[in-house]
């Protein structure tokens, strides 16, 4: 990456690699990449949270490692774990070795004395298992930390995050504490299923990703499905907007406006239609309430995004 | 720009955006970083560093548009009145005839030029400086206003403006008159900028203050008195948030360090019975069962009323709201508190049982009669009430029934403790068959009550 990046060469290599974004998100990115802090992404599902950071890696050709949260996810399975089959498997082999090392010794605290000549090898880096963040740290390369829906791990997780949020490093009983070789870039989403700690909060950037509005959406279903004309296009977003205007349990978000796009255009269409919508509707909306609801009123909505049909 | 900013992050934190050190200091690397050449960026890189979730977002748009927005003084350019030439006495006449052709005096007082020449940008300049000066940003409260104003033109210079005011208009060249005339005008206008700037001042420092200082003092006040205060629904909405926040989706605490014995064996069957995989113990939390008594008589209903409004925030942690009403009978209010405003619901409330004299004893053989059944080891019972029973039978058996079946019996008294069991309250007695018995005076005691309840639901 150059040493002049400003806000305009991020929105246009986002663009290269098949994001579209707002000036917003490109300061957020600029100033997490400058201050070498960690990004807290929030927004409704789906408008693209999860895909900035892998834009982020392709941009940055640096390697993205992912982190999926859930409830009951702990260190060992973020951080490390020792691999313990393996020490077994390596203790039960070694059975017959041990007793010829212990050859000569008479009592036990020489035999003590003499396994402790040999260190910790079964807690030593062959039998320890890196997850995601160790791997992270460690690196060589820079990486791309995606820390995905923290709100759905549990407040111990979150405070266990701290550490490796604030200063980059991580601090492992049996190993000492492990510093970043390279600062990842770290980003956090989060759909609100919870509040996130405050603690947690002050540590990160902060991006909000609204729904996006036409001019937006547009360009994006562009760079996402370019085979449908421009039309189409305006026809598809301007329904897909008018839609989240109304009162559904789930809006439709940009990846369902990127799958129906992408529906039409397999049906070889050039422009919308009541029957062409009514068949296609549920690859927008995902409850039956809403699809009811909608269908009753399709002809409203077409006198809407259609002013002169 | 940095005390600017120290200032701005003030009015921010007033505004109820809550904005740590760290934060701030974050927030000046970014200026750095993004320089003050684009206003939308610097806003950008603010909002990014400042303000943490969506809510706050709004609040910091609002907050930054108010705080750098700048005056253009474009008024003063033109004087805003037109001499007109017929105006006044027949000599004023005489004069104004002559007057424009004469070019009128210049001003000598600093204050006076810098009016007269109309310089928006040295004006804006000057009133923020003194606007330091008269230290406008530390007012408080609306009566504030005028002392802090008049602070302000003092220190802009207005004696000097005003002396040669006077003394232009004392003074018998035409010239000096029309000079008088345009300073007073001047000096009008610039009055009116420094209140409004004032204004912005008071609405930017002290609304959020204010408002923090209110709601300490509503925590605290005893709760029949509370109905003077306008946003306490805003306030118990806002406390059952937060205790929706910490305790929603703890569903599941994992004992790290505890092994579950049988199942880790059943696990490892497969491994010919060599322990490989462990399995941990889990605790699970359940959400609370609650059903709420309450005592509406008279004084008492006020607290019935924030008890039932705190139940009936928290919906999302308490599965199973059931709530009782009693005065001289008992009846179930539930479906009423579910289907209507809280406000409404309170009311018919009153309508339906109100009155009579309170009556426990008979209230709690109803309650025994219709739900004793479904009390059982997950639920949680709440009783409001004073326990003053007016001399009647107070069917401590049925209480002490309740507090077996049940998994714990909580009484909440408006009464402070040293009046417990005078005169006719039947306190002394039924306190021992209550798990525990608290007073509940003012929000910030049942916040912390609810609190408990919820954590010790494990």
């Amino acid at each position: 990456m150059t040493q002049d990046i400003s806000v305009d060469t991020i929105m246009q290599g986002f663009a290269g690699a098949g994001y579209i974004c707002s000036p917003a998100i490109a300061m957020t990115m600029l100033l997490a990449y400058k201050l070498e802090k960690p990004v807290l992404v929030e927004g409704p599902p789906g408008v693209g949270k999860t895909e900035l950071a892998k834009a982020t890696a392709s941009l940055l050709h640096y390697d993205l490692i992912r982190l999926q949260c859930y409830e009951g996810l702990d260190e060992a399975k973020a951080l490390y774990e020792w691999k313990y089959g393996k020490q077994l498997l390596y203790t039960q082999l070694l059975k017959e070795k041990l007793g010829d090392l212990l050859k000569g010794a008479h009592d036990l605290p020489s035999s003590i004395e003499r396994l402790h000549e040999f260190g910790d090898v079964f807690y030593s880096e062959d039998f320890l298992e890196p997850r995601p963040l160790l791997q992270a740290l460690r690196a060589e390369k820079g990486t791309v930390l995606l820390i995905d829906e923290i709100d759905k791990a549990d407040h111990e997780f979150e405070s266990f995050l701290l550490e490796m949020l604030s200063d980059y490093q991580i601090s492992i009983p049996e190993l000492g504490t492990i510093k970043a070789k390279r600062k990842p870039i770290v980003f956090l989403t989060s759909n609100n299923m919870r509040e996130l700690s405050d603690a947690l909060k002050r540590r990160c950037l902060h991006l909000y990703i609204p729904f996006p509005d036409a001019a937006l959406e547009r360009s994006i279903i562009q760079s996402r499905v370019p085979g449908v004309n421009e039309q189409l296009r305006d026809q598809l977003v301007n329904f897909v907007q008018q839609l989240r205007l109304r009162d559904l349990k789930k809006q439709p978000a940009i990846s369902e406006t990127i799958d129906w796009a992408r529906t039409l255009l397999l049906l070889h269409t050039d422009a919308l239609t009541p029957e062409l919508v009514e068949s296609t509707l549920n690859v927008l909306l995902k409850h039956e309430e809403d699809i009811v609801s909608v269908k009753d009123d399709l002809r409203g909505l077409f006198a809407k995004i259609l002013p002169r049909g | 720009m940095d005390r600017t900013l120290v200032q701005f992050i003030k009015a921010l934190r007033g505004a109820g955006v809550r904005t740590s050190t760290a934060e701030t200091l974050d927030a000046v690397a970014a200026m750095q970083l993004v320089g003050y050449g684009n206003r939308d960026y610097l806003k950008q890189a603010l909002c990014t560093t400042l303000a943490k979730s969506h809510d706050d977002q709004l609040k910091f748009a609002q907050i930054f548009d108010q705080f750098f927005s700048f005056n253009r003084f474009e008024s003063f350019n033109e004087p805003r009145t037109e001499s007109k030439p017929n105006a006044g006495t027949p000599l004023q006449m005489l004069q104004n005839l002559f007057a424009p052709t004469l070019p009128p005096a210049p001003a000598q007082s600093p204050l006076g030029q810098m009016l007269l020449q109309g310089n928006p940008q040295q004006l804006a300049v000057a009133m923020a400086q003194a606007a330091d000066a008269a230290q406008v940003n530390q007012i408080r409260v609306m009566t504030q206003k005028g002392l802090y104003g008049r602070r302000m033109m003092m220190a802009m210079g207005l004696e000097a403006l005003e002396q040669e005011m006077f003394a232009a208009e004392d003074s018998a060249d035409p010239r000096q008159q029309q000079l008088g005339e345009r300073l007073r005008e001047a000096r009008e206008q610039l009055r009116d900028e420094v209140r409004a700037y004032v204004e912005k001042q008071l609405l930017l420092q002290a609304a959020g203050e204010s408002r923090a200082l209110r709601e300490s003092i509503m925590m605290e006040t005893r709760l029949d008195n509370l109905r003077e205060f306008k946003d306490t629904q805003r306030l118990v909405r806002k406390l059952a948030k937060r205790l929706v926040a910490t305790h929603s989706r703890r569903r599941k605490v994992y004992q790290r360090g505890k092994l579950d014995v049988r199942t880790t064996i059943r696990r490892n069957i497969p491994y010919s019975g060599v322990l490989l995989e462990t399995h941990w113990k889990t605790k699970r939390i359940d959400k609370p069962k609650v059903m709420a008594i309450c005592d509406v008589s008279g004084s008492v209903s006020q607290y019935a009323r924030f008890l039932l409004m705190f139940l009936y925030s928290l919906t999302d942690v308490l599965s199973n709201v059931r709530a009782f009403a009693f005065s001289s009978n008992l009846v179930e209010v539930t479906e009423l508190f579910e289907q209507h405003d809280l406000d409404d619901a309170i009311a018919a409330t009153l309508e339906r049982i109100g009155g009579g004299s309170t009556d426990y004893g008979r209230s709690l053989n109803t309650f025994a009669e219709q739900c004793l059944q479904q009390v059982d080891h997950r639920t949680t019972v709440i009783m409001l009430g004073d326990a003053r029973n007016n001399y009647g039978e107070p069917r401590i058996d049925i209480l002490q029934q309740l507090h077996q079946r049940s998994r714990q019996l909580i009484w909440l008294n408006p009464e402070a403790r040293n009046r417990w069991g005078s005169g006719d309250s039947e306190m002394k007695r039924y306190q021992p068959y209550c798990s525990w018995a608290e007073p509940c005076q003012s929000l910030a005691q049942l916040e912390r009550f609810i609190s408990h309840l919820l954590r010790n639901n494990s």
